[in-house]
């Protein structure tokens, strides 16, 4: 699956609020792509297209709040935007709870439903760019040696060459020359650089796949 | 004068009788012979009896006639003391001076009861009319009440619905205008959704429309009507009120269906009704999972099926014995009186509503409504 360029994918099964908002994305230079049920974006749509999603909360078959069940289930990170109904406030609520971006109410200022669509597509940019870094990281963790890895292991825990030399029983000309390695293999200047990258891993937990 | 039919009685200027016919004697009972030389009004009762006199002076007085020329109705008093109605007419005999005068009197008692008669039974149908047409009013009433309350349950169902065009509208018209601010704007896209402004705002004034057929208290019509057309025209509330209830809605209409004589708006009240049983059947399912089929077929040669079907739970025994009772609702808020109110439609209808259970869950309520005759449509 080809990467496309950043897209605000829509689903209602509205005709009009539908196509309406594809036009609205269309007149401030963003690709639309719109969806009439649940069902019909989920077969077209692959995890790695960046955007987001502006939602229509109640639909008949599967609805917003199913949908967005399914994403989470495949552990899809583009951003929900729900468009909702006054009368659907507990379940905006509920949708937020399972980790919506936002919510905008029917009928809502363009401007508001633009501000909050231009906001998603910039934290699934960052998304995006953190999981690729992430990857990167993790591949380059990868090309570690056994011994190197528990060198570094150690230097992030903040110990000297010195004492991980004793932890590991190795001469410290050894553990200066693993730690070479290291720094050269995981593309870091300093220990500080290091630590901060592999706690930001160890923070953002498992990316998805897909 | 004998051969004539009515009494005929001639007097003197002061009122005796001089002639007196056979018909007159049969009529008042006293034979010629006992008349004759008598004052007249010894044939009428009071108040005129005592009056005749008078009248008979004041004419000779003033020359102005009351009665002569024109004739009444009156009463008469035979012999025996009973009276009877009877119209007279009376003249003055030509030349005569002083003057005389004939009277032809004529026993209307069998036309006055006849009269009578019909009069009562004119009453009488009035009243049943009026019974009928008070009762007829009512259940309007009632079946308009209904509707209104159906109305309000679908309140929602409806704001929500008008509020998708209406916002379709707004998002196009900012749409429009943005696209418009651009250096080189894209003339076609601004021009469809111009033209898709104005869908919308007839989508929303045919919602409008359907809401003022529904809550208008107009009197029962029926006319031949196109069954899938009359539905066709409710769906648009359906639909609303599926869209609330997060279930999907589907027609299913047979083609080439005979036409039938039907109150349009009270049989979409049926279906209405029908429809939100079915919808508030499915509430305990699964979003996903939950469908309801309007569904016209021909049951049989003369005999058009409306249906309404669900894939809930079906009906218990309990309440599948009671279903058409007034009052009996499973319903928390319900009155209890869509499904009564939908049957006595029904059977205005000259028809008749049931339900069957559905293979392998839900239940499916049917309308059974004659097809009208020599109309092969």
């Amino acid at each position: 699956m080809k990467e496309t360029a950043p897209t605000v994918y829509i689903v209602d099964d509205d005709h009009g609020v539908r196509s309406s908002l594809r036009v609205l994305m269309k007149s401030v230079n963003l690709p639309a792509s719109p969806f009439a049920s649940a069902q019909e974006f989920l077969a077209a749509y692959h995890a790695v297209q960046p955007g987001c999603l502006v939602l229509d909360i109640r639909m008949p078959g599967m609805s917003g709040l199913e949908l967005q069940e399914e994403l989470n289930r495949r552990g899809v990170v583009l951003p929900v935007i729900f468009i909702t109904g006054h009368a659907d406030v507990p379940m905006a609520v509920e949708a937020m709870r399972q980790g919506a971006f936002d919510f905008v109410q029917k009928p809502f200022r363009d401007q508001d439903l633009i501000d909050r669509v231009q906001k998603a597509l910039a934290r699934d940019q960052n998304t995006r760019q953190a999981l690729k870094e992430h990857s990167r990281i993790r591949a380059r963790l990868a090309s570690l040696t056994p011994r190197e890895r528990e060198v570094l292991d150690l230097l992030v825990t903040g110990k000297a060459n010195k004492v991980v030399a004793q932890d590991l029983s190795l001469s410290q000309r050894t553990v200066e020359i693993h730690r070479a390695h290291v720094m050269e293999k995981m593309a870091v200047q300093s220990v500080a650089q290091l630590v901060r990258m592999i706690m930001d891993l160890e923070h953002r937990g498992t990316p998805p796949t897909g | 004068m004998e051969a004539a039919v009515d009494a005929v009685i001639l007097i003197d200027h002061g009122g005796r009788v001089t002639a007196f016919n056979r018909s007159a004697e049969r009529l008042f009972g006293y034979s010629s012979q006992e008349l004759l030389g008598r004052n007249v009004s010894i044939l009428m009762p009071a108040p005129h009896r005592s009056e005749h006199n008078g009248y008979l002076e004041r004419y000779a007085r003033t020359g102005v006639a009351h009665i002569i020329g024109v004739g009444r109705e009156v009463e008469g008093l035979r012999q025996d003391g009973t009276r009877f109605p009877a119209f007279l007419s009376v003249g003055q005999v030509p030349g005569s001076d002083p003057p005389r005068f004939v009277g032809f009197v004529r026993d209307v008692t069998t036309e006055r009861q006849a009269l009578a008669t019909i009069q009562a039974a004119r009453d009488r149908a009035e009243a049943h009319q009026n019974e009928a047409q008070q009762a007829r009013h009512l259940q309007e009433r009632l079946m308009h009440v209904s509707r209104m309350a159906t109305m309000g349950e679908m309140a929602a169902g409806i704001a929500h619905e008008l509020n998708q065009p209406l916002s379709a509208i707004a998002t196009y018209a900012r749409a429009c205008e943005r696209l418009l601010e651009s250096a080189d704007p894209d003339l076609t896209e601004t021009r469809s959704s111009l033209h898709e402004i104005g869908e919308e705002a007839l989508r929303a004034g045919d919602i409008i429309r359907h809401l003022r057929q529904l809550v208008g208290g107009q009197a029962s019509e029926h006319m031949v009507t196109d069954l899938n057309e009359l539905i066709e025209d409710i769906s648009v509330l359906a639909q609303a009120d599926a869209r609330v209830h997060a279930t999907q809605l589907e027609l299913d209409l047979a083609e080439g269906l005979p036409r039938v004589n039907a109150d349009r708006v009270q049989l979409q009240q049926v279906l209405l009704n029908l429809v939100r049983n079915a919808l508030e059947a499915l509430q305990e399912l699964p979003a996903a999972g939950r469908k309801v089929t309007i569904c016209t077929t021909r049951a049989a040669d003369d005999l058009v099926e409306m249906s309404v079907s669900d894939n809930g739970p079906g009906l218990s025994h309990a309440i599948a014995d009671r279903l058409f009772t007034p009052f009996v609702t499973t319903k928390v808020a319900g009155t209890g009186l869509g499904l009564a109110i939908s049957r006595t439609i029904v059977h205005a209808h000259d028809g008749k509503i049931a339900h069957r259970a559905r293979s392998p869950s839900g239940a499916c309520f049917f309308v059974h409504i004659p097809a009208v005759k020599d109309e092969d449509a």
